[in-house]
């Protein structure tokens, strides 16, 4: 494509590769006239004085051609230069997002026409020579929870020192304007790999709209899924009204509508806690003491209260952790359901817990189903297609933020859950 | 101990909610009146002690919260109030306003709701406070 090879990027191994061309040729050059120039004229001239007023005269040639051609080298790399700054400079002012550069004395030294209005300054002048403290001051930054950010953790900062590029979300609260939630992203410029940088670049792109639009989407669901537990309570206690009262032919009818009420609420558990992880506000509520044992029996038996699984439960040991009682029911009911619907039919699923050093440990393990052949896929677990893999994530997540871990194994028929979380010492 | 049925008051801004507990509760011999929101529930108090308030908090006109701050005002821990919620964490909400004597939470079991009632109904009956 034409003009492609205007915008191939220069490497330190290319500069010095022309630098020793533009050397070589000038010494080549030079040494062939000097060579050259010089046996031609003692062939021609024989007289000693005239030798030498040519010679002279040869060597001011050499310096004035050689000067002509080292202004021609110059003034076409400088007139490159120029170029490539105002490029550079018409792409940066053109760019729809903020673009900041610090200098080697950490405060700012330019700011694109974007930024400025991001920022809602006159002109580039009210922020060259801002240092980080005062950009605080001014702009109020925050984390998206609300918390400010501190100066020396402002990307632009760390990546003085630190290797990058570094990313955060922010929110900047520039006075008198409206609040911009940006994603920002500083790169170092370093003449060597490992020094400090000397320029950074960091640019702000605003995901306020985007932002507000998800955050409406998590309220959304939200709303949604507190909305929806009452119509399955009214469902649920309608069914159970009926069971205690229905013939018994009308009985599995009733069982199947709580199913699939239990079903619709652990859904809509799910979803509501995949919100509060989504929008970074899923609080925990621990106590001290919990005591897993009774725990697990409660769940495990309602587990099979609601569905034909053979769940049997091992109390190994009876460790205590620190929990939110409501997030770990839900975790355990997630783990047990998973395998309840993953495991052979009739198959039996064990929970077992009991301790695994400083840790808690609750194995839920059954056996899989024999693949299909028909289909010969790769065996895939029921409850992603229930739930397109929510509450397999959101296990996951609450077991991560109570401090602990969740992994899955499989061997041969055999599969098995793990949920490790710390437990309290024997003396608490 | 006396043979008058256990009085519940039902609060709650779902109709369908409300019929269907007082199915649940009338069908094992309790005495059931119903609030739709927490003003009603609060006039209801007023006239006649229940053995114990079953509380929906999300309401229009007063919401669950405030009526239990209104009758924790009045009445104290005579009033025994079990919070009927959809509200994730209801229960360390609840003590900011003085505690509450028990959660349940939406979508609940019958044999749940029964084992909660039967167990201030008793103390109602044995004129033990609510705790």
């Amino acid at each position: 494509m034409a003009g492609r090879e205007k915008w191939t990027i220069t490497t330190p191994a290319s500069e010095r590769r022309v630098a020793l061309v533009v050397v070589l040729v000038f010494v080549v050059a030079g040494s062939l006239w000097i060579l050259l120039s010089d046996h031609l004229l003692y062939a021609v001239v024989q007289d000693r004085t005239l030798v030498a007023r040519l010679e002279t005269a040869k060597g001011w040639a050499f310096v004035a051609s050689s000067a002509l051609l080292l202004y021609a080298v110059t003034r076409r790399s400088a007139a490159q230069l120029t170029k490539a700054h105002r490029t550079i400079a018409a792409v940066v002012e053109s760019i729809g997002d903020g673009v900041l550069i610090l200098g080697s004395d950490r405060t700012i030294a330019y700011a694109n026409p974007a930024s400025i209005q991001m920022l809602g300054v006159a002109n580039l002048e009210r922020l060259r020579g801002m240092g980080a403290r005062e950009f605080s001051r001014r702009f109020r930054v925050s984390y998206l929870d609300g918390r400010l950010v501190p100066p020396d953790q402002f990307v632009s900062q760390r990546v003085f020192d630190e290797a990058g590029p570094i990313r955060y979300s922010a929110v900047l609260n520039p006075p008198g304007e409206r609040e911009t939630v940006i994603a920002c992203t500083a790169a170092g410029v370093r003449s060597e790999i490992g020094e400090p940088a000397e320029l950074v670049v960091s640019v702000m792109h605003d995901i306020t709209s985007a932002h507000h639009l998800e955050r409406l989407r998590d309220e959304l669901l939200t709303a949604a899924a507190h909305a929806l537990k009452t119509p399955v309570t009214v469902i649920k206690s309608a069914s159970q009204v009926l069971s205690a009262r229905a013939p018994s032919n009308l009985r599995s009818s009733t069982a199947i509508i709580e199913r699939q009420c239990a079903r619709m609420g652990r859904l809509v558990e799910n979803l509501l806690t995949l919100s509060r992880i989504r929008s970074g506000t899923l609080q925990l509520y621990p106590v001290d003491g919990v005591d897993l044992g009774p725990v697990v029996e409660d769940v495990a038996g309602e587990v099979s209260r609601l569905v034909p699984a053979d769940v049997h439960v091992q109390l190994d040991a009876h460790p205590r952790v620190r929990a939110d009682h409501e997030r770990l029911v839900l975790v355990l009911r997630n783990a047990i359901f998973a395998a309840t619907r993953s495991s052979r039919p009739g198959g039996p699923v064990t929970v077992r817990l009991g301790r695994c050093g400083a840790d808690a440990e609750i194995r839920v393990s059954y056996q899989l189903p024999s693949p299909s052949v028909e289909s010969g896929d790769a065996p895939h677990s029921d409850t992603d297609l229930d739930d397109l893999g929510v509450s397999r994530y959101v296990t996951a997540m609450v077991v991560e933020a109570h401090g602990g871990t969740l992994t899955e194994q499989a061997y041969d028929d055999d599969a098995t859950v793990e949920i490790r979380l710390p437990a309290m010492s024997e003396a608490a | 101990m006396s043979d008058t049925p256990a009085d519940v008051l039902v609060v709650d801004d779902d109709p369908d909610l409300r019929e269907i507990v007082q199915m649940m509760l009338a069908g094992s011999g309790y005495q059931v009146r119903c609030a739709g929101n927490g003003k009603e529930a609060v006039e209801a108090v007023a006239k006649r002690m229940p053995a114990v308030v079953l509380l929906d908090m999300l309401m229009p006109v007063m919401d669950g919260w405030q009526c239990a701050r209104e009758l924790r005002t009045r009445y104290g821990r005579a009033v025994p109030i079990v919070v009927v919620t959809a509200a994730e964490h209801a229960r360390a909400r609840a003590d900011q306003v003085g505690g509450v004597d028990g959660v349940l939470s939406k979508p609940f079991d019958m044999d749940d709701l029964l084992r909660v009632v039967a167990r201030f109904a008793q103390r109602s009956s044995s004129g033990h406070p609510a705790e």
